[in-house]
């Protein structure tokens, strides 16, 4: 183990690099391209031993991804925005035909108007399409969470997307602990899944009337639906090599706090600040980090919002005509009626420390009644 | 040579009678052996290799989305390259509307690459598994149910094998189902050459083109008999005519379709033109790059 001061797309390219990763298909796309530039760069000189296809749109990226991954290749793509947005399609294709394929996610605002800053709608836009989807907050996050989506994915059969905020991740520079070789038992686990073998020829995703369709699609969600247990045993294998635990749901501050501040990851840091300053004033208060948002952790959310008098969702995010899509997946599978949506942060507008803690301690004294959205003075 | 006795394509499978595109996969099958690796997009062989459970082209077979096939092919082939398995051929197998339109950018990514696959169109000039719609394949005259008479298709057919000749790529062939040995003669070259192939199969469809199911052999051959479809190689960029056209009557072959019932003289007039100034064109092109 290492220190080295990387950026969150940094911090990808080595988990990649260490990752015996055999195909890397992608296409450029602001804030993402440096981890494909490094992988490139990694590859060229003889660094890393990949085939690296340079498709031609992300359409293609994530199809050229699915053929790798169905002849039974570890793959890896990434992308951004609009670029995510392109392979919609396909990503419902590599989820149905269970193919493990990770992917890196730099979240950017989508246009019109022309964006490249920070916002999670593109990523929760996917949100129905069958990945998997961890938010990391911080570079080492980045890097720890490629290894574990390679795992879950290859264990639960079904592909999973690792997100960050776009530069207030991808490119703030931080230091992170990089692995030796003690990370190889752990990453070069690979599960068996070539679909495609010649010696037990099979057509994979065959027309399906509709009694066929139902049960395999109920399977597919079964996969994914897997992957919370799993994570917790991958979770543990991984602390102890790491020393670093993650859980699908993670707190700060006061355990029995008034007001639970809810966040998805760039914001998340800013919220650990804005508990400490709740906390200055006598409230107690507790960050409630959400890192996998897909499948929904439902149970864990659940045990990190009891008897919390407020909670308080902060959504870099916004789905137009209803509001934050973290907020209303909180509030809807808990069945809670003590849940306030904040929009804010859109296109990569700062979301400060001093607003969060304002609009919670609002929140918390009945002054803020409703979902509002975050912009100006607060 | 004589046609392989091996048979993988299985029988029972879901075409319509007479289909050209079932009897072009079994001649393709039977050149390139089961060592073969198939990616199928939305096309009508969707429906002929069977329902869920069911694989009767008899090789490993990925169904994908509609624009994809290129691509998915070329990510089999660098898994495979990367575990060594250098026998294995990957084939793309999509029809027209896969290919000239919806799935052309795709195609282009991979012969630009180069991509070691071979891309099969086989080529019923209409999107005929949705019932009959143009197509950017579709011939000038031709009525399909989005362009019905007195609307028929007024553009000429755009030229696939041109577009991709473009790219620079090792190997390009036209075929059809009633010259077997040849197109035969076509997948072995294309599987003993690496990089990126295209073999471009005209497959006539009864019920699309509208003629009898038991035609299908006499009509591919009056398009390579009229020049509607010229059969040709662009081997290494070199151009290779193997069969020049008889030039039999344009009447012959358009009489015999109910596709071609309600095309105008203009329109038969401007068919003719385009068949005489493209085998202008190729018999300039294999003089000069033969």
């Amino acid at each position: 183990m290492k220190r080295l001061v990387l950026g969150g797309n940094d911090a990808v390219a080595y988990a990649i690099k260490q990752s015996y990763v055999d195909v890397v298909s992608a296409y450029p796309i602001t804030p993402q391209t440096s981890i494909i530039e490094k992988i490139a760069s990694f590859i060229g000189k003889g660094e890393m031993d990949a085939q690296f296809i340079k498709v031609e749109s992300e359409h293609s990226a994530m199809a050229a991804a699915m053929g790798a991954s169905a002849a039974g290749g570890r793959v890896f793509t990434a992308t951004s925005s609009q670029g995510l947005l392109l392979m919609h399609e396909v990503l419902h294709w590599a989820a149905g035909a269970s193919l493990p394929i990770v992917m890196a996610n730099a979240n950017r605002a989508i246009a019109p108007p022309w964006s490249i800053w920070a916002e999670q709608t593109d990523s929760l836009s996917q949100r129905d399409t069958g990945w998997i989807q961890l938010y990391a907050s911080n570079s080492q996050e980045a890097y720890d969470l490629v290894f574990l989506a390679f795992r879950l994915a290859e264990r639960v059969k079904n592909p999973a997307m690792v997100c960050m905020d776009g530069f207030l991740v991808t490119h703030t520079k931080e230091p992170v602990a990089v692995f030796g070789e003690e990370i190889n038992s752990f990453i070069s686990k690979k599960e068996t899944n070539a679909l495609l073998d010649v010696e037990n020829p099979i057509a994979v995703g065959a027309l399906a009337f509709p009694n066929v369709y139902m049960p395999l699609k109920l399977e597919q969600n079964n996969r994914i639906l897997s992957a919370k247990n799993v994570f917790y045993e991958l979770s543990n294998e991984f602390e102890q090599i790491s020393q670093r635990k993650y859980n699908q749901v993670y707190t700060y501050g006061e355990d029995k706090a008034d007001v639970a501040l809810v966040a998805m990851g760039s914001n998340a840091e800013t919220a650990h600040l804005a508990v400490e300053l709740l906390a200055k004033d006598g409230i107690k208060a507790k960050l409630v980090k959400v890192v996998m948002f897909r499948p929904f952790p439902k149970e864990e959310l659940s045990k990190a919002l009891e008897g919390v008098e407020k909670v308080v969702v902060f959504d870099r995010n916004i789905s137009m005509g209803k509001g934050g899509i973290v907020k209303d997946e909180i509030a809807g599978a808990l069945g809670l009626g003590n849940v306030i949506g904040v929009v804010c942060g859109l296109g990569g507008v700062d979301v400060s420390e001093t607003d969060m803690a304002k609009v919670s301690r609002g929140v918390l004294d009945g002054k803020v009644k409703d979902d509002m959205i975050l912009w100006g003075e607060v | 040579m004589s046609i392989p006795k091996q048979e993988i394509m299985q029988s029972n499978h879901l075409a319509c009678p007479g289909c050209g595109a079932a009897l072009a996969m079994r001649l393709a099958l039977k050149a390139l052996g089961k060592n073969t690796m198939v990616v199928i997009p939305a096309c009508c062989w969707t429906i002929i290799n069977g329902t869920h459970g069911n694989n009767f082209a008899g090789v490993p077979v990925f169904h994908t989305a509609f624009a994809t096939t290129a691509a998915v092919a070329a990510g089999i082939k660098a898994t495979l390259e990367k575990q060594g398995k250098d026998d294995i051929t990957v084939m793309g197998w999509a029809g027209d509307g896969g290919t000239f339109d919806i799935g052309l950018q795709a195609l282009s990514g991979a012969a630009e690459r180069n991509d070691d696959i071979i891309y099969v169109c086989y080529d019923n000039e209409a999107y005929m598994n949705t019932g009959i719609q143009r197509s950017s394949a579709t011939p000038i005259g031709a009525e399909t149910t989005t362009t019905p008479s007195p609307t028929v298709k007024d553009r000429p057919k755009k030229d696939l094998m041109e577009i991709v000749a473009a790219h620079d790529v090792p190997y390009i062939a036209s075929a059809t189902i009633s010259y077997p040995n040849d197109l035969i003669k076509k997948f072995e070259k294309a599987k003993s050459k690496r990089g990126f192939k295209l073999i471009h199969i005209f497959s006539p469809c009864p019920p699309g083109h509208k003629f009898p199911e038991n035609k299908t052999i006499e009509i591919s051959k009056l398009a390579v008999e009229t020049g509607v479809f010229l059969l040709y190689e662009i081997e290494d960029g070199k151009y290779k005519i193997n069969k020049k056209p008889k030039f039999r009557e344009l009447d012959d072959y358009l009489n015999a379709q109910g596709r071609f019932r309600n095309t105008p003289e203009e329109q038969r007039e401007a068919l003719k033109e385009f068949i005489r100034k493209r085998w202008e064109k190729l018999l300039i092109k294999a003089e000069n790059f033969g």
